[in-house]
């Protein structure tokens, strides 16, 4: 596996090894996080993604390898790397006993922030947060959408450059989870801060991330974004065609069942074929057309990156790009 | 250091800690029973149990001679000085010892019990700003309740003892070099105890049982005093507390270097 340019990356591992005893957590991951991407770690439990942002926090001590976070070791430099960085839990991990007014300004401290900002960046994220009438209530009554919200805003406190979101959306009603995205999506797009996602929710990596990598037993399995993963990993692609109904069944028999195809007429005029490769779809599109079908409308469905996810999890080789680095 | 970032958690775990009840109920009872209602139940014993006199006179003719001639023979008056310049002297110490023991329990069993270690950890706060916060905040409360504890008993002897004593008789040097000098070491081997213990368990309940397993020097302390085996005067408190000291620096010496994050997180 070759090193990831480490140029202008905010986070580079390169071949970290991490063990818990006799068990081998990471197995020499190499990867690159770049300054302002949305960077989603996708994985079964267990896969390596909470030991990997607890090694990049300086949490954890690799067995080997390296870790650079801005230019930093996260163990010679930990505060310094831990001052810009914030991590988000899979669970919310608040002091039921604290106000949320009490734990902003608790964390705005311990995050050094300067004293004359603390009020000003506290009540501010209360209020976005949706939390500000109930700011000087215990925690404890909070329900878990507020305590996650909370959470998040107690991660926001120092307007950190990196901020790792550990499965952000678990327990969040709609709303939350809209405004979370919006926030991910600022804090990226707007703000050129970094964010990385933990999460088994692939629908929200794949509508947030710019790249994805897929973790599976503490190996990198793939990473790329969302879009080539699906390509390269799930290539074959559902398309609709609509065609002259009259036409339905001579269309289902000009396509055939080669090559793996299955057409199936679904109402109609519409006909569905499963199990297309990508470069197939134009000559499947000139074989109908010369057989004398009328075709209406051809619409192939893209590989989502949840095809590409389940597809990785029953092919454990490492995947490998055009240059044959694995990826 | 980082001294802000260090009272930052000390006023967030002494905040958390007024803020239990389960904690707060023993830090006030304890102080409350051993500094108030027993040594004043204890001065008026021979005056309200009349049968309980003579006990009180063959209990004092069993000291040792040095106690005995300290004092000179049983009145009422020798009875008030014994009791609280000897006997209930040491039972002080179990103040701070506790009060450090609860605190630090919370503070390092607790958080991790509670979860909510895991975000302290992801702070900018180092390793040893986190041990330093960490002993201050239940180290400071348990020497503030020592020390005020120790000027309310002291304003409630002389007062409930003026009819008999008709002067202000109390602390004596002993006592004071014993709030002063011991009790700060009481409080640091209390809390150097729970730090060692919290970091081998990973529950409250675990932690508590195991590190009041601490206290057993002070209960040895308290019943060598009652029963004469132990004189404690000005140089006993001395050496005692500089014995106390050294056993909890050393003990802490120990914990900090087992006080990483790459440890903690381990047991979260």
């Amino acid at each position: 596996m070759t090193a990831p340019n480490a140029e202008g990356s905010a986070i580079v591992l390169e071949r970290v090894v991490h063990r818990y005893g006799a068990t081998v957590a990471l197995r020499d991951l190499t990867l690159a996080v770049e300054h302002g991407e949305v960077f989603s770690l996708l994985g079964h439990n267990g896969a390596g993604k909470t030991t990997t942002v607890r090694i990049i926090n300086g949490l954890l001590a690799p067995a080997s390898g390296s870790v650079r976070v801005f230019g930093l070791s996260p163990l010679g430099d930990g505060a310094r790397v831990r001052r810009r960085t914030a991590v988000l839990t899979e669970s919310p991990t608040l002091d039921d006993r604290l106000t949320a007014r009490e734990t902003l300004r608790a964390f705005a401290e311990m995050y050094d922030v300067p004293a004359a900002e603390i009020r000003g960046r506290t009540e501010s994220l209360l209020s976005e947060f949706g939390i500000a009438d109930r700011a000087n209530e215990r925690v404890g009554g909070f329900s878990r959408g507020m305590k996650q919200r909370l959470a998040l805003a107690r991660a926001l406190v120092h307007d950190p450059d990196l901020l790792f979101l550990d499965e952000p959306t678990a327990g969040l009603d709609p709303v939350a989870t809209h405004q979370l995205h919006s926030t991910v999506r600022e804090m990226s797009r707007s703000r050129g801060r970094t964010v990385v996602l933990c999460t088994h929710n692939l629908v929200e990596a794949q509508a947030l991330s710019d790249r994805v990598a897929v973790l599976g037993e503490g190996q990198l399995l793939a990473l790329g974004t969302p879009a080539e993963l699906a390509r390269r990993i799930a290539p074959r692609l559902e398309v609709s065609l609509e065609v002259e109904p009259a036409q339905t069944d001579a269309a289902v028999r000009v396509i055939g069942s080669d090559n793996g195809l299955t057409a199936v007429a679904d109402r109609g005029g519409v006909v569905r074929v499963s199990g297309i490769v990508r470069d197939a779809v134009p000559s499947l599109a000139s074989r109908l057309v010369g057989a004398g079908i009328a075709l209406y409308r051809l619409e192939p469905h893209e590989p989502s990156l949840t095809d590409a996810y389940f597809a990785l999890q029953h092919r454990q080789p490492a995947v490998r790009d055009t240059d044959g680095d694995e990826l | 250091m980082n001294t802000r970032i260090i009272r930052a958690i000390v006023r967030k775990d002494l905040r958390v800690v007024r803020r239990s009840r389960a904690l707060m109920t023993p830090l006030i009872v304890l102080p409350v029973l051993l500094m108030i209602v027993f040594p004043t139940v204890v001065t008026f014993l021979p005056r309200l149990m009349g049968g309980a006199r003579e006990a009180f006179a063959e209990m004092f003719r069993n000291l040792p001679d040095p106690v005995r001639a300290q004092f000179g023979g049983f009145t009422e008056a020798t009875w008030i000085r014994v009791v609280h310049t000897q006997m209930l002297a040491p039972l002080m110490l179990l103040v701070p010892f506790m009060v450090a023991n609860v605190i630090a329990a919370d503070g390092f069993a607790g958080e991790r019990e509670r979860k909510t270690l895991e975000p302290l950890l992801y702070t900018p706060a180092t390793d040893a700003e986190l041990f330093v916060a960490k002993l201050l905040a239940a180290w400071l409360p348990a020497i503030m309740i020592a020390f005020g504890g120790a000027a309310v008993y002291a304003v409630i002897v002389n007062v409930m003892a003026w009819p008999v004593m008709q002067r202000v008789f109390f602390p004596d040097l002993t006592w004071i070099v014993m709030v002063l000098w011991m009790a700060p070491a009481f409080a640091a081997l209390g809390l150097a105890g729970m730090l060692l213990v919290s970091l081998r368990v990973r529950g409250m309940q675990e932690a508590t049982q195991l590190g009041g397993l601490f206290v057993l020097p002070v209960i040895a302390l308290v019943v060598g005093e009652v029963r004469g085996a132990v004189l404690l005067g000005p140089s006993m408190a001395i050496v005692i507390g500089l014995l106390v000291w050294v056993i909890a620096g050393a003990m802490l010496l120990f914990g900090v270097k087992r006080f990483k994050r790459t440890s903690l997180v381990g047991k979260l």
